[in-house]
């Protein structure tokens, strides 16, 4: 009790000034060495980013004159020029790049194509399955589910050969939708992700629109999609990502530039022939700019992800 | 929450107030509306394509992985086009190991391209699984003989009976590169290593130079007093990441000077000699280099450290390079290329691995006749001296051999240390045989493990066994 006594006398006996109103505090220690692991950590993580740039503001020819230069070497936009294609063939050459004429735009705008026709139609589509399989009732539902469940562990590799055979058939080689086909309407995990969501849905709502003479559709149009807008966003972006990185199937659909999408225009850009040194400014400038509309996208759908990660729903 | 009461399962025996046949129709109508509205899309994207055919023109693939063979050889190919007007040539480019997996399912898928560049380690294997033509019979290729090519190049890309899968488009030769520069600050001129001689016993002069150019960390050479091989600054020799089977830019030039062959035969050989004594020592020799510290250990250097980087960044002082390297090594910042011959061996002259890409052309092709003409445009002289001009590498006639060395003088590079091997017949063929692929997977254990100072040179006998073992 006696200790206390001082605490209590002090805003009495120092009224006078606002600063010594508070009880004066020694260094926060705790808090400074919080923030510096914190920085460290931020550092650690933004390194290879920092790292990346630097490569590609450093002229390919002197890289390794000085490999462990924290600053560019031989400070130069050559790397970023060739990822646009603003470089003829021969500076290109010259500069440690590749022979091969960069359409980065075209590149891009395929990427764009493929990756949101694929989010747009999977999610919607997988939705739809999500639905029948969570909340329609029909012979051999969970059956099906099963089976559904079960393609989730069967490599991508052995679907390859068949999946291009028919492709090749379909006559849809080094087109977009070739490209786009094999993930276009049905991803297993998606139907999974969304299912364990929709079951989790109150039944009540649902319910109470279809007494008041909603039909199955309606109810998943105006009620089931809006509530699962979180998850939906979720996996609208994980597709986009899967579907913007996909690499192997690209490859071999594509031919030419006319279907050529970044991921495999980076392949172009790596070591051409075995012993041949890459172009290490080049790919770090196309990496970071293939890179960039993925960090916008989660600069503007954090909030969405952090919050389906946490979301109830209506229970 | 009216409805709490009622179990889940009551809801779905309950009638319900419920339209099914309209919404699944609508369900219906709108998945399918979604689906021709994607492949529109789909079709709409690809219809923007440029390279489509003109009406008439038959359309040929044409697959090729180095980028900077690209410009040479898309110049070339214009010109066959212009000259050609029913052949319009589809030119793929991608990088190597992409281009392997991406052409093997093709074949699977018969989608393969009608006309590609070939390599020896892979031909072989594509004659026996029937997915490459023969050439001998169609009508544009018989003109091309074997005597406008380099000699030995045509044999390299026919089968045992002689018939020929490929027409040479290139062939690379090795040398020894350094940095002028640093040669000068050591006070050494280039014909100091212009006739350097080596041999699996004491290394001869070469293994002096590589002494003399070595600097540990305290800056004491090689060949000096108190040198320590276990902390180097500069190695006199470089290294590339790994070494294979063949060993073609790195242990293959010191083991072919011996007089040592890859195989009983120069090609299509069934027995290979690694149990040979010369080849033990030359292992002993060059991977001994590691103990003396004039060699970089395993894995000293990776993949993103190739040579050109050692040398650049003063890491190595010499290293052995394929002729494909040169605008590599010649664009480099910060130094001067120097080009030196192969140390001559103990069979009296320096001996380089002959290789080189051909052009091929695939079973499946139904457009044979065309793809012909191309490959066949591609080794006539007027195409050669277009690629040669551009070429970062050799084309495989006289004339575009000419026009790549000329190019090359004109910015003040002599090549002639690569081109003086085939010139001077001082060459070893690449290995042409079956089963590469297994004999690459049993050799390299037993490549690193030497290199790792784990195995000697004898002990490669019994990799050998196991290796002819496969052509039994």
């Amino acid at each position: 009790m006696t200790t206390t006594a001082p605490h209590i006398d002090r805003p009495r006996t120092t009224a006078e000034g606002r600063t010594a109103l508070r009880p004066r505090r020694s260094v926060p220690w705790g808090k400074i060495a919080a923030w510096a692991v914190m920085v460290i950590f931020l550092l650690i993580t933004l390194f290879p980013f920092y790292w990346m740039l630097r490569t590609a503001l450093s002229s390919n020819n002197a890289l390794a004159t000085d490999p462990a230069s924290l600053l560019p070497v031989g400070l130069n936009t050559g790397g970023f020029e060739r990822v646009f294609g603003l470089q003829d063939v021969e500076t290109a050459i010259s500069q440690g790049g590749s022979g091969a004429s960069i359409n980065f735009w075209r590149y891009l705008l395929n990427s764009v194509i493929v990756a949101t026709t694929v989010t747009i139609i999977q999610t919607f589509s997988c939705a739809m399955a999500a639905y029948a399989f969570s909340r329609l009732r029909w012979r051999g539902r969970d059956t099906v589910f099963l089976i559904f469940l079960g393609s989730l562990m069967i490599p991508q590799i052995f679907t390859l050969l068949p999946n291009f055979i028919l492709i090749k058939n379909l006559g849809l080689v080094d087109t977009l939708l070739g490209i786009m086909l094999p993930t276009l309407f049905i991803s297993s995990f998606a139907i999974f992700f969304l299912r364990q969501f929709f079951n989790n849905i109150s039944r009540e709502v649902e319910e109470a629109a279809l007494i008041d003479g909603a039909s199955k559709a309606r109810v998943f149009f105006t009620l089931i999609l809006p509530m699962a807008s979180a998850p939906l966003a979720t996996l609208a972006l994980l597709t986009y990502m899967t579907a913007w990185n996909e690499y192997f199937w690209s490859l071999m659909v594509s031919y030419t530039d006319q279907s050529r999408v970044l991921t495999v225009a980076l392949g172009v850009f790596r070591a051409q022939a075995p012993g041949t040194g890459p172009d290490w400014s080049g790919l770090m400038a196309a990496t970071l700019v293939a890179a960039a509309p993925m960090l916008l996208l989660f600069a503007l759908f954090a909030k969405k992800i952090v919050n389906s990660i946490g979301f109830s729903g209506i229970k | 929450m009216t409805s709490q009461n009622h179990p889940d399962s009551a809801l779905s025996r309950r009638p319900l107030p419920t339209r099914p046949g309209l919404s699944r129709r609508r369900l219906l109508q709108g998945s399918a509306a979604l689906a021709a509205g994607a492949a529109g899309a789909g079709a709409l994207a690809a219809c923007g394509a440029d390279s489509s055919a003109p009406s008439g023109a038959t359309q040929i693939d044409y697959w090729l992985w180095d980028a900077n063979q690209l410009p040479a050889y898309s110049a070339a190919i214009d010109l066959f086009m212009e000259q050609n007007p029913d052949i319009v040539v589809r030119i793929t480019q991608m990088g190597w190991d992409d281009y392997w997996t991406k052409l093997t399912a093709s074949f699977v898928a018969e989608a393969g391209p009608d006309a590609f560049t070939d390599h020896l380690a892979r031909f072989p294997e594509f004659v026996n699984l029937g997915v490459i033509a023969p050439l001998d019979g169609l009508a544009a290729l018989e003109d091309v003989a074997a005597e406008q090519f380099q000699d030995g190049l045509q044999e390299l890309w026919s089968d045992q009976s002689g018939t020929r899968y490929g027409i040479p488009k290139d062939y690379d030769t090795i040398a020894v590169l350094y940095d002028q520069n640093m040669l000068a600050e050591e006070g050494l001129a280039p014909e100091d290593l212009e006739n350097l001689d080596w041999n699996p016993e004491d290394g001869g002069s070469f293994e002096r130079m590589l002494a003399r150019l070595t600097v540990d960390t305290n800056g004491v050479r090689g060949d000096e007093e108190g040198f320590d091989p276990t902390s180097i600054a500069r190695y006199g020799l470089g290294a590339d990441a790994g070494t294979d089977y063949t060993g073609q830019t790195s242990w293959s030039p010191f083991a072919l000077s011996t007089g040592w062959t890859f195989t009983d035969e120069p090609t299509w050989g069934t027995r290979f000699n690694y149990d040979d004594e010369r080849f033990a020592a030359t292992m002993d020799w060059y991977f001994g280099l590691v103990d003396k510290g004039f060699f970089p250990p395993f894995g000293t250097f990776g993949d993103s450290s190739p040579t050109q980087s050692q040398l650049q960044s003063g890491s190595a002082a010499l290293v052995t390079v394929g002729s494909w390297m040169i605008s590599t090594f010649a664009n480099m910042e910060g130094m001067e290329l120097g080009i030196a011959p192969l140390p001559t061996g103990p069979a009296g002259t320096p001996v380089s691995m002959f290789n080189g890409l051909g052009d091929s052309i695939s079973a499946q092709s139904t457009h044979k006749e065309e793809a012909a003409r191309l490959i066949a445009f591609l080794a006539s002289d007027e195409a050669q001296q277009v690629i040669g001009e551009r070429a970062p590498f050799f084309p495989a006639t006289d004339v575009g051999t000419e026009a790549a060395i000329e190019a090359y003088s004109a910015r003040g590079l002599d090549v002639t240390p690569f081109t003086d091997r085939v010139a001077r017949g001082e060459t070893g063929l690449y290995p042409l045989v079956e089963n590469s692929a297994s004999i690459a997977s049993i050799m390299q254990a037993a490549f690193d493990q030497c290199w790792m100072r784990q195995i000697d040179g004898a002990d490669f006998a019994s990799y050998n066994d196991r290796v002819n073992a496969l052509f039994e």
